[in-house]
Formats: structure tokens, sequence, C-alpha cells
């Protein structure tokens, strides 16, 4: 890995410098909260932000996407779709690593998606470090640091930045714009500075859990699920703010002169009542704890398994969106009492 | 269904109701020639002098039920029609008439006092949804319609696409707007149980949602008015909320 220092005050021409030929998405103030929206000058971005209220992956999997047309005298017109090449401005390391657990989904080589890939092929990443909030546990499910995925990672070593270097094309925009120098060991203990002090700032309240995939395996039935799901209002806000949540329904949408149309690819939820509803009426899970239950599943188990990674990467956007207060955190605090209850069993 | 043209023949029937999803159905401006190019209307009660034909393939039915007359009606209509369409929340929960169900006995003498005129006691009865006099296979939701939504579900019944509608609530919607929450900052909002579909439009346009989209089935009232609890509301508020759209209970609704 490459490694550059860059001072704070040549940030906004780096940014300036990827607006000539970018649409530049950055975090900015939305209401009480944080949201990625395209920017156009460097002062609306704000770069210490907690975290925002949705993820990124609308700019690779949109809410509402149209796959092709149709016409009743014309047939089908395969969809072209007008990609912009953007750069996704100052994303956090657990939302980086989000953006990778969806590459393995949509990159997987026996099924490729080519509305992803044209999404993904036009887009360029610079990340930046962060202090985490009272609702973060990246650093839990192995997605604190960030080592691939990105084409800059920028880390606030105070006054400076120290640049990885992910790609050709971020080393260039940077050495355009910038004026980089080599890390000094300054520099680099600066930045071991840093890393103990976040390292320092996560939430001790929430539990770390070893070998969380089994302990969800363990606990399969226990009556744990029933209580979680029971507060559940079936309202998908979960999935919604997900970074990861990647499920998607397929649905026609004619126009109103009943003549053209469009197929339409739009988010799904597990957590939605209709999500295993199947032909002939039957649904594969029927109630909020079948359906808590399963999205828990995938995120810590089911992807793992697959994939080698958790699905869930710890930003705690659920936790402020969940009304009802289901989360990953619930799970982990869950398995942590039951260890302490064997724990005391078995000192008896 | 027309034999010569095989247009489907439709009808539209107010019940108890201000017309105003019928006025909105007009609202497609651009598309209502196309739309009604797909139809052979055969009677919209806002706009016929003759009265509803005896024939015709697909009904839509706007408004509660509060007179007898009217389920009679409803249950000519349901003999006759391939598809029931409703529209709006009148028709899907009672809806503003449905204010009046709770203490229904009482009502006629709080209006009229000791004088209550004979024919009240003759034709009118306790409002209801129109689910609750006749099975209906379509529903388009809302205090008005939008008129798109009932083009859709009016397609849908004309081409014969499954009546299939998710039942989660609002804020799956209101978080893909990216809108944060009312609750966070005190306020009262019915978007916990009441149905997805409209886009949460109300919220994204800085209004609480009012319910008027019908409480899911799959609603968690009890969960909701915890909720509502926490952030410092009165659940009794919150129930007292739903009940300017969501009057009828639920059972009845289904």
């Amino acid at each position: 890995m490459l490694y550059r220092v860059i001072d704070a005050h040549e940030l906004p021409g780096l940014v300036q410098a990827f607006m000539r030929d970018y649409e530049v998405i950055a975090p900015v103030r939305s209401g009480k909260s944080f949201a990625f929206e395209a920017v156009s000058s460097f002062d609306d971005i704000v770069l210490d932000y907690p975290t925002t209220l949705t993820s990124l992956k609308k700019y690779y999997l949109p809410p509402r996407e149209t796959l092709f047309e149709y016409d009743m005298a014309d047939g089908v017109t395969d969809y072209r779709m007008e990609v912009r090449p953007r750069v996704l401005f100052g994303a956090h390391a657990c939302d980086i690593n989000a953006i990778n657990a969806l590459n393995l989904v949509f990159e997987d080589p026996r099924y490729p998606d080519p509305y992803y890939e044209a999404h993904k092929k036009a887009t360029m990443i610079v990340g930046i470090s962060c202090m985490p909030g009272d609702s973060c546990f990246c650093h839990l499910l192995d997605a604190g640091e960030v080592r691939s995925g990105y084409d800059l990672f920028l880390a606030d070593i105070g006054g400076r930045y120290l640049v990885s270097i992910g790609s050709v094309e971020g080393a260039d925009i940077l050495e355009a714009a910038c004026d980089p120098r080599e890390a000094t060991d300054e520099d680099r203990r600066a930045f071991r500075d840093y890393t103990r002090r976040r390292q320092r700032a996560f939430n001790e309240e929430i539990p770390s859990v070893q070998e969380i995939p089994m302990l969800m395996d363990a606990f399969h039935s226990d009556d744990f699920w029933e209580e979680l799901g029971s507060r559940c209002l079936n309202c998908t806000a979960c999935s919604s703010v997900c970074p990861t949540c990647y499920c998607f329904d397929i649905r026609d949408v004619l126009d109103p002169s009943g003549e053209t149309g469009r197929r339409e690819r739009v988010w799904d939820a597990c957590t939605s009542p209709q999500f295993a509803l199947v032909t002939g009426g039957h649904n594969f899970r029927p109630g909020t704890r079948e359906r808590v239950r399963h999205r828990m599943y995938h995120k810590l188990n089911g992807f793992n398994a697959k994939h080698g990674r958790y699905l869930c990467v710890g930003c705690g956007r659920c936790v402020k969106a969940c009304k009802a207060d289901i989360s990953p955190i619930e799970v982990l605090k869950f398995f942590e009492q039951k260890g302490i209850e064997d724990g005391d069993r078995d000192a008896d | 269904m027309d034999e010569q043209k095989n247009i489907p023949r439709v009808v539209l029937v107010g019940l108890a109701s201000c017309f105003g999803c019928q006025i909105n159905i007009t609202n497609v401006e651009a598309h209502l020639m196309e739309v009604l190019g797909q139809v052979d209307m055969r009677y919209w009660q806002l706009t016929s002098s003759e009265p509803m034909p005896d024939a015709f393939d697909v009904a839509v039915v706007e408004g509660a039920v509060t007179t007898e007359d009217a389920a009679e009606t409803l249950r000519r209509v349901r003999e006759k029609a391939r598809a029931v369409i409703t529209i709006g929340a009148c028709a899907a929960t009672a809806g503003i008439p449905g204010m009046a169900a709770a203490a229904y006995e009482g009502r006629a003498a709080q209006v009229y006092g000791s004088a209550v005129p004979a024919i009240i006691d003759d034709i009118a009865c306790r409002p209801r949804p129109v689910s609750d006099v006749i099975a209906v296979d379509y529903e388009v939701p809302c205090c008005p319609i939008d008129p798109y939504d009932f083009v859709r579900v009016l397609q849908k019944a004309l081409y014969g696409a499954n009546p299939y509608e998710r039942t989660s609530t609002l804020c799956g919607e209101c978080k893909r707007n990216e809108r944060g929450c009312f609750y966070g900052r005190g306020i009262m909002c019915l978007g916990l149980v009441t149905r997805q579909g409209c886009g949460a439009r109300c919220p994204d346009l800085g209004r609480p949602c009012n319910g008027c989209g019908g409480v899911s089935v799959d609603a968690n009232v009890e969960g909701a008015r915890r909720v509502a609890q926490r952030s410092g509301i009165d659940p009794a508020r919150f129930d007292k909320a739903l009940e300017m759209f969501n009057q009828v209970p639920r059972e009845v609704q289904r």
C-alpha cells in the first residue's frame, strides 16, 4: 500500500479537481442528521460527520431502477442507462466495507449484474477516517478498517492527511491537485495516535462477542427471537437504511396509456411481510419472529458461510432507524448474557 | 365485456364520501383520454344523469356504507362485476364517515336532539367499509387517492394482474426518502402503523402521517403505542388520532 501526506488546506483543491470530471457526492447536513448528496462547493461538505441517515448503496443499487422498456407495438427495448462518472467523497471505512460486500454479490462471475457493474465502473471512492458514535460497532464485525475498495483514503492526523492510495486513477488526481509528500516518522506517529484514540472511543456497552456465526446456530430456537420479533413494527426501515441490504423485487409498470411500460427493480426487504410469500399463498416466514431472525441470520451467519465475512458492517444506522430497538447490538447483548448465564451455571 | 369492441365496461359508484376521489381521477389530466380509451365507461356517478346500467365488468366504488340502501347497491354490484375496486379511505376503512361508528346509537340524537326524524332509523346504519359488505378485489387507498395509483390498479383489474400489495408500514418508505423521524422531535406520526404505498409523501413534505392509507393488517399497534410513549406522547393521543381514518376496528375492516 502506498502512502502520501497532504496538508489540510489542499483538500478543497482535491475536491475541485474531482469536480472537473466527476459528480461529487459527499456528506452534507440534512435536518438533524447528515446525508450523502451531490455537492457543488467544498464548503457544503461536512467531513467530520458522525454517520449519515442512509447509506451509499443508492449509488450502486438505486431504490428504483428501470431494467428495460416495452412497447405493445415494438416489443422490448434494452434500457440504456445514463451513468454519470461520480466520486463518493468522504466515505467511512464501514461504508466502503459495505460496498465491498455488495460487490461479492453483484459481481459474482456466475451472475454478474450489468446494471450494478455500470454504476460501479463509473464510481470512484475517497474514504475518510472517523471517530465512532454511540451506536457504532464496526470494529466488532471486522469492518472498522478497510484495506481495499477505495481510490484514496484520507486519515486525519491533525492539520494534514495520511492518504492511502488505492488506484492509479486516484493517484493521478492526487498528484495533479495536491503536492503529496512522503510520510515522515512524525506522520506515522500521529497516525498511530489517531488509531489508538479511535479504538478507545468505541461504545464499551456494545459487547465484543467471539464466534458469532456459531452462536447464531446454537441459539436458533431460543425464545429471544420471539421477544425480539414481537417488537417489530413491520416497517422495513432497517433495510432501507442498511448499507448492505441488497434484496430487490422486480415489477412491471404500465404507463397510463396501457401501450408502453417499464420493468423496474425496486428495493425489497426480508422484514416485509410479503417477502417470502410464494404463488399459491404460502408464506415461508409468516411472522415477525421468523422475519427478524432471518435478517439477523443473513447478516451474522448466512453471508459468512458463503462469502467469509459478515454482511453487517456495524454502521449503526438501523440502531437509530428502528423505533422498536431491534438491531444486531441486541443480538450481541443476548449472546453476552447467555455467556454469563452459562458461566454462572458452570461455576455452580 | 362489450362483444363488438372487446372493451371492459366500467361503472363508478359513489357512496358516503366527499366525492373528492372521483374528482381526483380527472387529475391524471394529460392521460385522462388515454385511460378512458381503455374502458367503456358506462356510468360515473359524478357525471352521469342516467341510472347505473345492469351490465358491466368492472365496478369502482367510492365511499363508506352508511345506509342499508348502499349495502343493497353493493350486493347488486358484486353480483354483476367481474372485479370490484374500492377507491379512497372512506371505502377502505369507512374513513371520515366511519368516525361516527363508535357510540353510533347516540349519534342522531347528538345532531337532532329529541326530534330525530323517523327516516333516520329507517335508512341509516352504522358506517362500514365496503369490504364489510362485499368481497373487494382491489383497493386504492388514501384520502384522497393518487390518480396515478388509481390508473395502475384499474389496469390490474382490466388486464387481470395479481391484486397483491405490500402490507409493511410507512417508515420504510420514509427512510427511502431519507427523512429523519418525527418521533425524534417529539412529534406524533401515524406512519408507524399505516400501510405503505403512498411513498410517505406527507412526511416527505414535512407533515406527519395521519393514517389515511389505513392501519396495515400487519401493524403492531401496541408496539407503536410504546414508541409514542417513549417519545413523550400519551398513547391515548395516538389512539385518538387513529380514529380519524381508522375508527372502525381492523377485524371489521377485513
